[in-house]
């Protein structure tokens, strides 16, 4: 059973005990909100009505998912950043809470730990959204208020669109689009602009700098990442992400392992990771918010949740990277039996984000002209060289599989 | 993008302190700099020439925070030369230890603090836990953890407590197997050589003219160092070399200057071991110290930064006529512009950290 057959079935039930009832209620009580109110009821009662309600409820059940795997990412990234730097990390959880509460009817002069306290920390995320929250919306005086406001909402919305684009397995998608990947790389692209426009828009010299540098980033990482998922279309013949899976099953390696693109395009998935890296802004390619010289570069005049949903917004980025890496080149869902397929691509999509927190608090920051000169000169005919390797594969070889006949990889 | 002035400062990740950095961007090179200082002037020579000689160790312990034992040394030292006071034997050597133990943390603390300025967190905390062991060791004899008042005219407060020379040695072999794990880290590491080759060049020559002395002259592969060349202490009988490293024929860069604050950090660990083994018994204070004094002194000694030099004039009663104080990173930070034109905007906190900001000492 997909996610939408259950979906379906839930608008369906919901639809029928719930929604109809209340409208028709609506429509027999006021008088002028009757005929809206009655067609609304009418509507749901027909097969396109209750589809429209199924992918709502797809759509925002893909939003939960993504949403708890963001705090789980935040707090991933926090405690291994801890353990790298011999630190412990966020320690707060309830039942620290529940020992100051003790310490403070003991009449406590200080609040301590105690000796056998071991929290994980995860009430941390929760306290950070509350204080977020309750701080002052400051917007500069001579900033252009329209705009000011506008950055943060485009910066924001494409990145949490980006979390119903992508299937967790070929039967939990919110979306079933047949250009599935190319919708997630325009949808990753949007943010850009909302990052110029809030770095213009703040009025402030190192915003529009860090605003600049994230366009100029854009451009030269753009190229070399699409070129390299070119590869992968090439092979699939789709950009369908249930196709690219599928396909990536059917040959096979060493001892009968699948042979994911991972090995055969294995130029192709380094210059896809470097290019990821570079457009969810994380270090070494975090220029657009260095904060040693910029001072948070385009966020620099954003306070309270705003600020706080620009890093979230970054971590849902990460996320959705790590996803279309995984689909695109370590065989998306695909795993032994017992463990179902949604986990086996969580476990996958993990494993990349462990990785990239060690890159992260492991290496400085490089700078603009080295990033671009990486960008253009480095990369693109990396991924060039991986699009050549790919058509001798599928186009020139059957035509000599006869004379020639190269190994099982191939 | 027109070219256009930014102001880096008073409140700037990239200060290290209280200063204002105006530079004129054209896109994001560098075409023109402007250091601004004085944020942090307290006056302090014109408070020392109000109090007795003796009490101005606290007001040179606050000269520099991240080295407060070399600036006090530098201060008794010139002082002892005025009133002519013989420092003990054993008080050599205990200051000697104290000024190596004094200039590793301040390097650590340099270089925990240049990593940010790199956009590398873990190395700052990594460092600063280093530096967090030889402040415990610098705490043993004198009792605080940051501004010590350890060193006094004509020796030194205390002796060493028991067990010190044993704790000392191991922190160091712990330090010294960090510095090497932390090569890989950092001098090793594509991305640190990156950003850090070729970055904030001048020739010894012009550090010569500009006055910049200390790790950032010996970054140049210049082998001057005032512990050898106009020696104080006991540093002529200890085994030790001067640390150098160049980054090309005769000049400096990023990395040149790291390695030799990192070399340097080596020799002190030769040094301390040393005067472990040299250090006689005796005395650590000398048995006269006068209060008054005549007549004009002028000393400098190798501070942490380069080269502390301090000029008192005693008019015959307790207190001095006339302080004077030149700080190293008055005449390094002054220079600025002539090193940084050329150069990305992204490097400002590289080369700005590189040479070891202190504020200070330099409003003093």
């Amino acid at each position: 059973m997909s996610l939408f057959t259950a979906c379906r079935s839930m608008a369906e039930w919901t639809a029928e005990y719930l929604l109809i009832p209340i409208f028709n209620f609506q429509a027999g009580l006021f008088p002028p909100f009757s005929n809206p109110a009655g067609s609304v009821a009418d509507w749901l009662g027909t097969d396109g009505g209750l589809d429209t309600l199924a992918w709502t409820y797809a759509v925002n059940i893909a939003f939960m998912v993504g949403m708890t795997n963001l705090i789980l990412v935040i707090h991933l990234e926090r405690k291994i950043a801890a353990r790298i730097q011999d630190r412990r990390g966020p320690m707060l959880s309830l039942r620290s809470l529940r020992e100051l509460k003790e310490d403070l009817a003991g009449e406590a002069p200080t609040w301590k730990f105690k000796d056998n306290y071991s929290g994980i920390g995860i009430i941390q995320n929760l306290v950070d959204g509350i204080k977020a929250i309750t701080k002052e919306l400051i917007v500069p005086t001579k900033a252009d208020r329209f705009l000011f406001t506008m950055g943060p909402i485009i910066f924001i919305s494409s990145s949490v669109f980006l979390l119903v684009l992508f299937p967790l397995s070929d039967r939990f998608a919110a979306s079933s689009a047949p250009a599935g990947l190319m919708v997630i790389m325009a949808a990753f692209s949007i943010a850009p602009i909302g990052v110029l426009t809030s770095g213009w828009a703040s009025n402030n010299k190192y915003s529009m700098i860090g605003g600049m540098r994230s366009a100029a980033q854009l451009m030269a990482y753009e190229i070399p990442l699409l070129l390299s998922m070119a590869g992968v279309f090439l092979l699939a013949g789709s950009f369908d992400p249930v196709t690219i899976v599928e396909q990536q099953q059917e040959g096979t390696w060493l001892f009968g392992l699948p042979m994911w693109n991972i090995i055969p395009q294995f130029i192709g998935f380094i210059v896809f990771m470097i290019c990821i890296l570079a457009e969810v802004e994380r270090v070494p390619f975090d220029l657009p918010e260095a904060e040693a010289e910029l001072v948070e570069g385009w966020t620099t005049e954003y306070s309270g949740i705003r600020y706080m949903l620009f890093l979230a917004a970054e971590y849902i980025r990460g996320f959705a990277g790590a996803a279309v890496a995984t689909i695109l080149f370590l065989g998306g869902w695909a795993g032994p039996w017992p463990v179902p397929p949604e986990i086996w691509f969580l476990i996958k999509v993990y494993l990349i984000i462990i990785f990239w927190i060690f890159i992260r608090w492991s290496v400085p920051r490089i700078r603009t002209d080295q990033i671009l000169e990486l960008g253009w000169k480095k990369l693109l005919p990396l991924s060039l060289i991986n699009i050549l390797i790919v058509i001798l594969m599928v186009e020139i070889y059957p035509y000599f599989s006869n004379i020639i006949t190269l190994p099982e990889v191939f | 993008m027109a070219e256009m002035w930014i102001s880096m400062g008073p409140q700037h990740p990239m200060t290290h302190g209280l200063w204002t950095l105006k530079v004129k961007v054209d896109g994001e090179t560098i075409v023109d700099a402007d250091p601004e200082l004085g944020y942090l002037h307290r006056s302090v020579e014109k408070m020392g020439e109000r109090r007795k000689y003796f009490m101005n160790t606290t007001l040179t312990d606050r000269l520099c925070y991240a080295s407060s034992t070399t600036w006090t040394h530098c201060y008794t030292h010139t002082v002892e030369e005025l009133m002519e006071v013989e420092v003990p034997v054993r008080a050599q050597y205990i200051r000697t230890i104290m000024l190596e133990l004094q200039r590793l943390a301040s390097h650590l603390m340099w270089a925990g603090a240049y990593m940010p300025d790199l956009g590398h967190i873990t190395g700052a905390l990594y460092f600063w836990r280093d530096r967090e062991l030889f402040l415990n060791l610098l705490e043993l004899p004198s009792g605080s953890r940051l501004l010590y008042n350890f060193i006094r005219i004509g020796g030194v407060k205390r002796d060493l407590p028991n067990g010190f020379e044993e704790k000392t040695e191991r922190i160091l072999k712990l330090f010294e197997q960090r510095l090497d794990e932390y090569s890989d880290l950092f001098e090793n590491s594509k991305i640190f050589r990156m950003r850090t080759d070729d970055v904030g060049k001048f020739t010894a020559e012009q550090a010569k003219n500009f006055g910049i002395t200390g790790p950032n002259l010996r970054g140049c592969g210049t082998k001057f160092d005032l512990r050898k060349h106009d020696t104080y202490e006991i540093y002529e009988e200890i085994d030790w070399d001067i640390s150098t490293r160049e980054a090309g024929p005769g000049y400096s860069d990023c990395f040149s200057r790291y390695m030799v604050r990192i070399d340097e950090m080596k020799e002190s660990v030769r040094i301390i071991r040393d005067c472990f083994k040299k250090m006689p018994a005796g005395a650590t204070l000398a048995s006269r110290i006068p209060v008054r004094a005549h007549g004009e002194a002028f000393r400098r000694t190798e501070d942490s930064r380069g080269e502390a030099m301090m000029y008192v004039v005693g008019d015959g009663s307790d207190r001095p006529y006339r302080w004077k104080i030149k700080s190293p990173m008055f005449t390094t930070m002054s220079a600025c512009p002539h090193y940084l034109k050329g150069y990305k905007l992204a490097d400002i906190p590289a080369i700005m950290g590189s040479i070891d900001i202190c504020i200070g000492e330099t409003d003093k």
